[in-house]
């Protein structure tokens, strides 16, 4: 088994190829324009097309975009060229390559790699490539880093209606770096480690975004007897030994399957792929999936698969079936689902004498499965095409499958061939000159920031908390504005969010934070008051409003107080914890004792 | 050092260099950086490295190109006949190369719907980006485009740049009347090596105007950003817009001629419009133009010496200010400078003066204020017109082809030849 990795992180800067902020629109917001357009491929001098674009040609598409006024500008919506190439965005990826003991193009070239799903207004990815023959060390050998590219993030998928797929555009033009590895992963537990180790490094430079799809893993696993298949969208790390695990088991499952039927067809499997109209069979059927479906304007298609009984309903991965694979080929064709002969045909509502006529229309024999698709006939016809040729594959098929939540994969397309590529004539290429390359603050690397950190905490667990969390920079600027280094990572880490669990959210801890710790350093309250002030910041108070109600009582009104408490710790402290200063009130006690 | 290692673009090659070897297909220079060699990877991309301390060796030279000869196809029933403007393009991925598709067996590879459209033949007349043309090409147009329709054409199709494609488009307007078969202009704002190019819609929908029953010289793009339908504009009402938006044309103080959208068959007019009159085998083109004119914009403060200076030419446009203004002083102040002796002075000299509306829409209405009184007094041509700059200039450039004579000048100027010039403004257009 090969594992290797590809992944995708978004920078913390505006877009790549304008000047709109990289900022994405609420989930439920409303574009502010929308727009109809169609792609089409563009034939190469010898009329060749690869597979993935004629397979979304042969879809006849047209798209929609929603546009957002806050994300995008004319260059979004491809009315207008793109701008020069973020320098903010290519000094990150630079800076991250160094990281990476990467070695810089000496002239950047910007590539046009045609997309045409519509996931691009202009019908292509901006990319390029930045720094190549990069290495990591991991507890198990140095893995090669090969590549690293800067890009453009595609428009996000609403979803498809028909024939027509929309897309929001306030995505679109977000920079990205591409880093791949070679697929020299040993197993699940390395690809965890690789792939916790990039992230990490990049994490630490604070030049990387953050956030829910702020980064996305790709995961390639070829097996020997299978195929070499991508699977992307992993989101969650630990998911991936499952996910690698599980991929492997089905190749596996598709090779015994293959073995099977060449065992059965004494040689290689002839399919014969006849797809008839069988909808005249289930004309007064009780089955409501069919009968709604025909009253509504479809047909009944069925294809006869020789030879396939049992082998259809035979689990490949966990929850899922051989006949989970031909139903996602068939989705590909527009149709929501398959019924197939492995099922229990009382799902359905099938009667017995529906399931004789439906075997003796298609000629089936005992041995065979078939499969039926209820939709309008030509996408029916062309649905179940598909499920043919794929059933006709001797080979595990090399396929581009998405990682699902449960950590099994779902076909989505064939494994493009290798991209259509050709210059971005529209930015001029961009030489990286030694002054570039100076200029670009390398920073430190991830184990002198640990060594930091856990020099200013005193704390081994802190630190590995801090050097992991989203907090970091804003950890340094407070440090940095004179902040206790471990006040101010414990509030970040542990009181804000157990605020958030309260209930009591803080929406941009920055500034209030800051504000914070400079009237803290003023001496205006204690150590102790600090997770009741930020809970009525959150309520809405400003920090110098809620800093005065817990400002310090001390001097002469605080010896008052110990007095008519009769000099009582626990009276004075559970009425007064939160302000007064312990080593003064001790003062105060012990002067007392002592009087 | 290439030359004498006998290696050119497009052969496989390594070049050894501090950084590592890389093995590739050398790529030819574009602009930039003369000391770099650019290389595409088998992974198709490109990159640049520094020929500083870099050795190249030539691992395989690059086949020979094969021209493939196409049989020649007999005439269609629409021409196409090309300027430069790209509308069709086949990428070679291999070395990134764009190439223009101009063949008949080009053009439908590029526009599979174009065979069910129409049976077309297309030839290159010149290629040239469209802001090199002048008058020469607009001559060289008009009789080609004459000699299709002689020939038995239904209808003619241009591909040309759009940077000014309404300067040729208003040339062959008046080049051409009484018109047996329409000229429909077409481009394309993205590039069409790109799948996202509008060419596909914009070709398709100026063939299919081309079969229409419309004698005119039009010009057919997008509508609006999105793919759904393009706008036929009259060639002397058109203008361009906006740098670069899908929709950058629009007509001028008036509607469309038409939406257009082939798909649905759909030819819908927006505007009365000329249909096809006259013999196709007794057109000919009017080509005599002057085109020693010149096209000057007004602003505060133009100095009167720049006006005295335009002797040299054989006719003059002013693109004015609001109604159709110049600096003429008319209260007198000493700290306002008037060219309207300068003005005069041309005129007086046999030069006409002919003015245009900078706001480019609306019209000129010289009789409201003083200065525009004092410019007709002076015999300034164009009180009244609600054309824009670039077609008066056109206009004026044929009108001084046919005549010297500064009465007939005015005349013709001011006669309606090919709709530049309407008695109405129709609400709803602005």
């Amino acid at each position: 088994m090969k594992i290797g990795l590809e992944i995708h992180q978004r920078l913390a800067c505006g877009k790549l190829f304008c000047g709109c902020p990289s900022t994405m629109a609420e989930q439920d917001a409303k574009p502010d324009l929308i727009i109809r357009r169609r792609l089409h491929p563009v034939f190469s001098e010898l009329g060749e097309i690869d597979l993935a674009s004629k397979a979304e040609f042969e879809k006849d598409r047209s798209f929609v975009y929603q546009v957002f006024a806050g994300s995008d500008c004319l260059v979004e919506m491809d009315e207008e060229p793109p701008h020069r190439l973020n320098p903010e965005a290519l000094s990150i990826a630079l800076e991250l390559a160094q990281h990476l003991h990467m070695k810089s193009v000496d002239e950047l070239h910007v590539m046009r790699k045609i997309v045409i799903n519509g996931s691009n207004t202009s019908g292509f990815q901006r990319t390029a490539i930045v720094a190549l023959d990069g290495k990591l060390e991991t507890s198990r050998g140095e893995i090669d880093i090969p590549l690293l590219a800067i890009e453009e993030e595609s428009a996000g998928d609403v979803g498809t209606s028909g024939n027509e797929t929309t897309y929001r555009l306030d995505r679109l033009g977000i920079p990205l770096v591409e880093i791949t590895t070679t697929p020299d992963i040993l197993d699940g537990a390395h690809l965890v480690e690789v792939a916790e180790k990039i992230g990490m490094m990049m994490r630490a430079t604070g030049k990387v975004a953050r956030g829910l799809g702020t980064i996305r893993q790709d995961v390639n696993i070829s097996t020997e007897k299978g195929a070499r298949v991508e699977i992307k969208g992993a989101q969650d790390l630990k998911m991936l030994p499952m996910l690698a695990q599980n991929e492997v088991k089905r190749q596996d499952a598709l090779v015994a399957i293959l073995g099977e039927l060449r065992a059965r067809f004494k040689g290689k499997a002839v399919l014969n792929g006849g797809i008839s109209d069988v909808s005249q069979i289930f004309k007064s059927t009780k089955s409501p999936l069919i009968s709604k479906g025909i009253a509504s304007g479809s047909s009944v298609f069925g294809l006869a698969l020789e030879k396939h009984a049992g082998l259809i309903g035979r689990e490949i991965q966990p929850g899922k079936r051989y006949g989970t694979e031909l139903s996602d080929y068939a989705k590909a064709a527009g149709v929501k689902g398959i019924i197939h002969s492995d099922e229990d045909m009382a799902k359905y509502s099938i009667s017995d004498s529906e399931l004789s006529a439906l075997r003796g229309m298609i000629g089936m024999k005992p041995d065979d499965a078939f499969v039926l698709v209820v939709a309008p006939a030509e996408q029916a016809k062309a649905a179940l095409t598909k499920v043919l040729e794929r059933a006709r594959m001797d080979f595990v098929p090399e396929e581009t499958r998405r990682a699902n939540p449960d950590a099994t994969t779902t076909y989505m397309r064939p494994l493009p061939g290798r991209a259509r590529m050709y210059p971005e004539t529209d930015v001029p290429p961009i030489p990286i000159t030694a002054e570039l390359l100076k200029a670009v603050s390398k920073g430190e690397t991830l184990e002198e920031k640990k060594a930091r950190l856990l020099k200013m905490l005193g704390n081994a667990e802190m630190a590995d908390k801090m050097l992991r969390s989203r907090n970091l920079g804003l950890f340094e600027k407070l440090v940095e504005g004179g902040a206790e280094p471990m006040l101010a990572a414990s509030t970040l880490e542990n009181t804000l969010v157990s605020l958030r669990r309260e209930g009591a959210e803080i929406k941009e801890p920055g500034p209030v934070l800051e504000e914070l710790f400079a009237l803290y350093g003023k001496g205006k309250f204690v150590k102790s008051a600090i997770p009741d002030i930020l809970k009525e910041v959150a309520k809405g108070k400003s920090v110098a409003d809620a800093g005065k109600d817990y400002s310090i009582i001390s001097g002469k009104e605080l010896e008052k107080i110990a007095k008519d408490l009769g000099y009582d710790l626990r009276a004075i402290m559970s009425k007064y914890r939160t302000r007064v200063d312990s080593k003064e009130l001790d003062r105060i006690l012990k002067g007392d004792i002592r009087k | 050092m290439l030359k004498k290692k006998g290696i050119e673009a497009g052969d496989e090659v390594t070049i050894a260099c501090p950084k590592g070897s890389f093995t590739g297909l050398l790529m030819p220079r574009p602009e930039g950086a003369p000391d770099t060699f650019v290389l595409k990877l088998p992974s198709g991309y490109n990159l640049g490295i520094s020929a500083k301390g870099a050795s190249i060796v030539l691992v395989r030279k690059s086949g020979k190109k094969e021209i493939r000869h196409e049989p020649e196809e007999g005439r269609g029933d629409i021409s196409i006949l090309g300027c430069g403007g790209t509308i069709a393009s086949k990428v070679e991925y291999k070395t990134g190369a764009v190439y223009p598709a101009i063949t008949p067996a080009e053009l439908r590879a590029a526009f599979p719907s174009l065979a069910k459209l129409a049976k077309i033949h297309s030839r290159q007349l010149f290629t040239l980006f469209s802001e090199d043309m002048n008058a020469h090409h607009w001559k060289l147009l008009a009789e080609e485009a004459a000699k299709e329709i002689r020939a038995g054409s239904h209808g003619v199709v241009v591909m040309h740049g759009t940077d000014t494609m309404t300067y040729t488009t208003a040339a062959l307007s008046f080049m051409l009347q009484d018109l047996p078969a329409p000229i429909v202009f077409v481009g394309a704002q993205r590039s069409s090596d790109r799948p996202s190019s509008e060419n596909e819609m914009n070709m398709l929908n100026a063939v299919f105007s081309a079969k229409q029953d419309l004698g005119e010289v039009a010009l057919c793009m997008h509508a609006s950003s999105s793919d759904d339908y393009c706008h036929l504009h009259r060639g002397t009402r058109v203008r361009k817009m906006h740098t670069s938006r899908r929709d950058a044309f629009h007509s001028i103080n008036s509607a469309p001629i038409a939406a257009v959208d082939y798909q649905n068959n759909r030819f819908e007019p927006l505007s009365g419009y000329r249909k096809r009159s006259g013999q196709a085998s007794g057109l000919k083109a009017e080509t005599k133009l002057n085109d020693n004119v010149a096209l000057v914009y007004v602003y505060p403060g133009i100095k009167p010496k720049f006006i005295e200076k335009l002797d040299s030419y054989d006719g003059v446009v002013l693109i004015g200010t609001g109604l159709g203004h110049v600096p003429v002083n008319s209260f007198n102040d000493k700290t306002a400078h008037s060219i309207l002796p300068q003005v005069k002075g041309l005129m007086d000299s046999g030069i006409p003066v002919v003015m245009a509306p900078q706001t480019i829409h609306g019209r000129l209405n010289m009789l409201v204020y003083t200065t525009g009184r004092m410019l007709v007094d002076a015999g300034v041509i164009g009180d009244g017109m609600d054309w824009t700059p670039e077609c008066a200039f056109v206009k004026l450039c044929w009108v001084l082809g046919q005549t010297k004579d500064m009465k007939k000048v005015k005349e013709l100027m001011e006669t309606d030849i090919a709709g530049e010039i309407s008695g109405r403004s129709p609400i709803g257009v602005y």
